[in-house]
């Protein structure tokens, strides 16, 4: 599931190029500091780097725009779906459903994204797609408040579901576990070809952030054991070396900055996509590229990412990632 | 040919079942799902004697013990619920006797079988006593007790009221068994249903109730059921107290029984009436005994008996006074019981105050009256319990006194009160729990929870697990950094707390939570906003800050490396280089958020 990102395109660009890049980004956000400031978040960066052609792909992409043209747009940068589905291949989504919460309050994934997923993946011939969440509140009325449940309906082959029930699960062992050893998981999840992830890009009171990685803890039955017995950042990342995502798409239209995974915080509206095939580099990019408690943090001040670069899960060394720019 | 009493019972028991099954969150508003609780005499008058307040909802069954005086007890006949189960299980329950193999033998060999509807082909039943049998007065002594607990403020009313009994019945013991069925049986169809892609059907989870106290419905329903070894509907003939009721009120009806002169004394009808209303003299009938079932009417050869809007001199009804002085005894058992109740140690008392004991763990629905109100009003038929989505309602046994039993508390740990929700009131057919609108609701606050520091994993663990403010509704988890710990710990909000209990049941420590509700600070107001209540003590019980603001993009520059975002970690003096002129997280100058590391 799991490809390990390419470093060598980056060398490939002479320092001069990246030297002029970076001066020209520097003056680019100062004019947009200024101009944003004047017309009040109307203002969009158009796609500038003169020469986006990666010979091998981008690492990863950013995408800015609506909910629904950023993903688009954020993974045709990654060479579209097919690159991840084939015909016939069965898809899991995993997006935020937890909270009976709507899309403004940035808890859940926001439903045009999750939405535009799943078109893109039966787009792609997927022969069923699944969208699964394991709730913390009302099962009902997280699918009907979080807007995923509606979005989806009426879309062929696709369809939204919560969990909770022990017979959807199904004890699984972790080889590379080093103290989540084995846990059980959604049988869908395990009988899927493709899995992607699609959390929403918010804070979270014990892990800091809660992003794609932490985000699998909703597809297994018992996370509270994470909590209780286990260093819950190993934990996290113990998890993702089993359920490690083909796909990553953070959905960063809007950011729970503080106060989260419930909130209610500080929600900005960032029109932002972020996705990648290395899960790490996404998650890292997420923390890198917000604001979090009006603070900059670094990918490494998340301990599960830390981890998960140090495991060779992915890479947090953002400055070695061929990035996509785009503007929906 | 089916009998109008059966069609009637079978369509009265559907709707009974019916409402039952609708009533679970959310319940929809064209359901009146107490509807038949509110048909329940004893359940209107116990409760408004124990209360000592009009209760308007109880107006059908005042409607009910009015149309008994003219049609007599036609309720039990063909409306109640608990009557028709009778019905059915004696069927199921009775083994045939040798009278009965007799005739069917004989009937069977084609010898004589000479009655007009052969599917009244039953045991002959014993003579019956003449009414009043000491049988008879139970079901009276069993009113009069319960109505003397009422006049001193104490509802026995659960004891035995029927419907009562069969809500409670079908809600708390056959609901969860068939939910469990249901789900085994979906479970055993999903591997059929995901290769025809049914979806709805794969994925479909049926809420799966449990309960305390089941142990002792079933006993006690078994016992009721198994009494038809004695004779049929022996529950409504000799321990009923509503038909008790019904009975004082229906002692002479409008519509009656009537006899003609062309009875040739046979007993046919005597010997098969299910309530033994007809005495030795067939020609007469103890009206307050008889459900209208009409089965003399059917069953009598020469069709001599008939139900008729007349009063016939000949057939004065058999007069029956309550054994007065029994009556007098029972009744004052009951004020009897009522005073135990205010002298036991664990009656909960609503004052707060030194040596009064309160259980800690009681905590009851939001909404609910005031103690001692409350436990007026109650009558325990379950229905908040079974629509409870949570199923955070669960009857409780004698921790707040034997006349508390089967009232419903809160569980947090079994499920949290899930603050959208607003059933338990919505359905409670007393008014026990207030309906409140959902502004009320949240308002509501049914208790507070307290951190176990010594079993909290963040404090004495010193693990990562903030769970109870991951998933707090009202954002009443604090977090605090602390000098012994290197991250942050919850605290609990007393004022921001409603005790709707999502930290107590996600708590991950086990067994036991490490954060538990308790019933501290409850607010209990008989009318009233708890809105205004609460803000005028402070409380800010919000959840959600009602708007959004939404802060514009604070990440309009475009992606660009920085130093630090090379994996050398050992580059923090590098710190100059930051967009926006955000502060840095990793200065190290002062303390991350919560969650992150230095």
């Amino acid at each position: 599931m799991f490809q390990k990102p390419s470093t060598t395109a980056l060398n490939c660009l002479s320092d001069s190029t990246r030297i002029s890049r970076r001066s020209l980004l520097k003056a680019q956000s100062k004019a947009a500091l200024v101009f944003a400031a004047a017309s009040s978040g109307l203002f969009r960066v158009s796609p500038l780097l003169a020469d986006q052609s990666f010979p091998d792909g981008p690492d990863l992409s950013i995408a800015r725009g609506g909910p629904g043209p950023a993903t688009r747009a954020a993974v045709e940068a990654l060479g579209g779906m097919t690159a991840f589905v084939r015909p016939g291949q069965r898809v899991v989504i995993k997006p935020n459903m937890s909270f009976a919460h709507p899309p403004e309050r940035a808890t859940n994934t926001h439903p045009d994204v999750v939405r535009e997923l799943a078109v893109m993946c039966t787009e792609a011939g997927a022969a069923r797609v699944r969208i699964l969440d394991h709730p913390l509140q009302s099962a009902e009325m997280c699918l009907v408040q979080s807007g995923i449940q509606q979005a989806c309906a009426g879309l062929p082959d696709v369809s939204v579901h919560t969990m909770s029930a022990a017979r959807f699960f199904r004890e699984v062992v972790i080889p590379q576990g080093e103290q989540l050893r084995q846990t059980q998981v959604m049988e869908d999840v395990l009988a899927a070809d493709v899995l992607i992830a699609a959390p929403v890009a918010k804070s979270h009171s014990a892990t800091g952030v809660s992003l794609a990685m932490k985000g699998m803890l909703g597809l297994i039955l018992d996370r509270g054991i994470l909590h209780r017995r286990f260093d819950l950042h190993t934990a996290i990342v113990d998890l993702t070396t089993l359920l490690m995502p083909d796909l990553t798409v953070v959905d960063a239209t809007r950011v729970l900055s503080t106060n989260g995974p419930f909130g209610p915080g500080k929600v900005l509206q960032e029109d932002t996509v972020i996705a990648s095939r290395d899960v790490v580099a996404a998650d890292a990019m997420t923390v890198r590229m917000f604001e979090w408690y009006g603070r900059r943090i670094a990918p490494r001040q998340v301990r599960h990412i830390l981890l998960a670069h140090d495991r060779g899960l992915g890479t947090m060394d953002l400055s070695g990632l061929q990035v996509a720019e785009t503007t929906a | 040919m089916i009998r109008f009493q059966r069609i009637v019972q079978a369509l009265s028991l559907s709707a009974f079942l019916l409402l039952l099954g609708v009533a679970f969150f959310p319940v929809p508003g064209w359901a009146p799902v107490d509807a038949f609780l509110r048909l329940d005499p004893l359940v209107m008058l116990g409760t408004i004697l124990a209360d000592r307040s009009w209760i308007t909802a109880m107006i059908p069954a005042a409607i009910i013990l009015a149309l008994t005086a003219v049609l007599g007890r036609f309720f039990c006949g063909y409306l109640c619920p608990m009557g028709t189960t009778l019905d059915i299980t004696d069927r199921l329950v009775r083994i045939p006797s040798p009278a009965v193999a007799s005739t069917r033998l004989r009937s069977a060999s084609g010898e004589q079988s000479s009655t007009p509807d052969d599917s009244e082909q039953e045991r002959l039943l014993p003579p019956p006593t003449h009414p009043p049998s000491g049988l008879r007065q139970i079901k009276y002594l069993a009113l009069f007790f319960i109505l003397g607990a009422a006049v001193l403020g104490v509802s026995a009313v659960f004891l035995a009221a029927p419907l009562s009994l069969i809500t409670r019945f079908y809600s708390l013991l056959i609901h969860p068994a068939a939910a469990l069925a249901g789900d085994s049986v979906l479970h055993f169809l999903r591997p059929l249903a995901l290769h025809l892609d049914w979806t709805q059907l794969a994925y479909a989870e049926i809420h799966l109730p449990r309960f305390t106290t089941q142990w002792f419905l079933l006993i006690f329903f078994l016992a009721v059921f198994a009494l038809v070894r004695w004779s049929p509907r022996f529950w409504c003939r000799y321990c009923c107290p509503s038909g008790a009721l019904l009975a004082l009120v229906g002692r002479r009806p409008l519509f009656r029984r009537h006899v003609s002169k062309a009875c040739t004394g046979c007993g046919a009808c005597q010997h098969r009436c299910p309530m033994a209303a007809i005495p030795a003299n067939p020609l007469q009938t103890a009206h307050e005994e008889c459900i209208v079932c009409q089965k003399c009417v059917r069953i009598c050869p020469v069709r001599a008996v008939s139900f008729q809007p007349l009063v016939q001199p000949g057939t004065m009804p058999v007069r029956f006074s309550p054994n007065r002085r029994a009556t007098l005894l029972a009744g004052l058992a009951g004020a009897g019981t009522a005073t135990l109740t205010y002298t036991g140690l664990l009656e909960v008392r609503g004052e707060m105050l030194p040596g009064n004991i309160t259980p800690e763990e009681l905590i009851r629905p939001p909404g609910s009256l005031p103690e001692r109100q409350f436990l007026a009003r109650c009558i325990r038929c379950g229905l908040c319990m079974r629509s409870c989505p949570t199923n955070t309602l669960q009857p409780i046994w004698f921790q707040a006194g034997v006349i508390a039993m089967f009232s419903p508390q809160l569980t947090p740990r079994r499920g949290p009160c899930e603050p959208e929700c607003t059933v338990c009131g919505q359905v409670c057919p007393t008014g026990a729990i207030r309906f409140l609108p959902h502004s009320e609701k949240i308002w509501a606050k049914v208790g507070t929870a307290t951190i176990h520091r010594h079993r909290c994993l963040a404090w004495e663990w010193n693990k990562k697990c903030l769970v109870c403010d991951e998933v707090c509704p009202y954002d009443a988890i604090d977090l605090q950094r602390v000098t012994t710990h290197n991250q942050p710990v919850p605290f609990v909000d007393g004022n921001k707390c409603s005790g709707c209990g999502f930290c107590e049941y996600h708590c991950p420590a086990r067994p036991g939570s490490a954060i538990v509700v308790n019933s501290t600070e409850a607010l209990r107001i008989s009318d009233g906003s708890y809105k205004e209540l609460g803000q005028s003590m402070g409380l800010s019980l919000q959840l959600s800050p009602g708007e959004y603001p939404v802060y514009g993009p604070q990440n309009q520059h475009l992606w660009e490396p920085l130093p630090d975002d090379s994996v050398s970690r050992d580059n923090d003096n590098v710190r100059d280089n930051v967009p926006n002129g955000l502060p840095n997280g990793a200065s190290g100058t002062d303390t991350p958020p919560p969650g992150f590391t230095p």
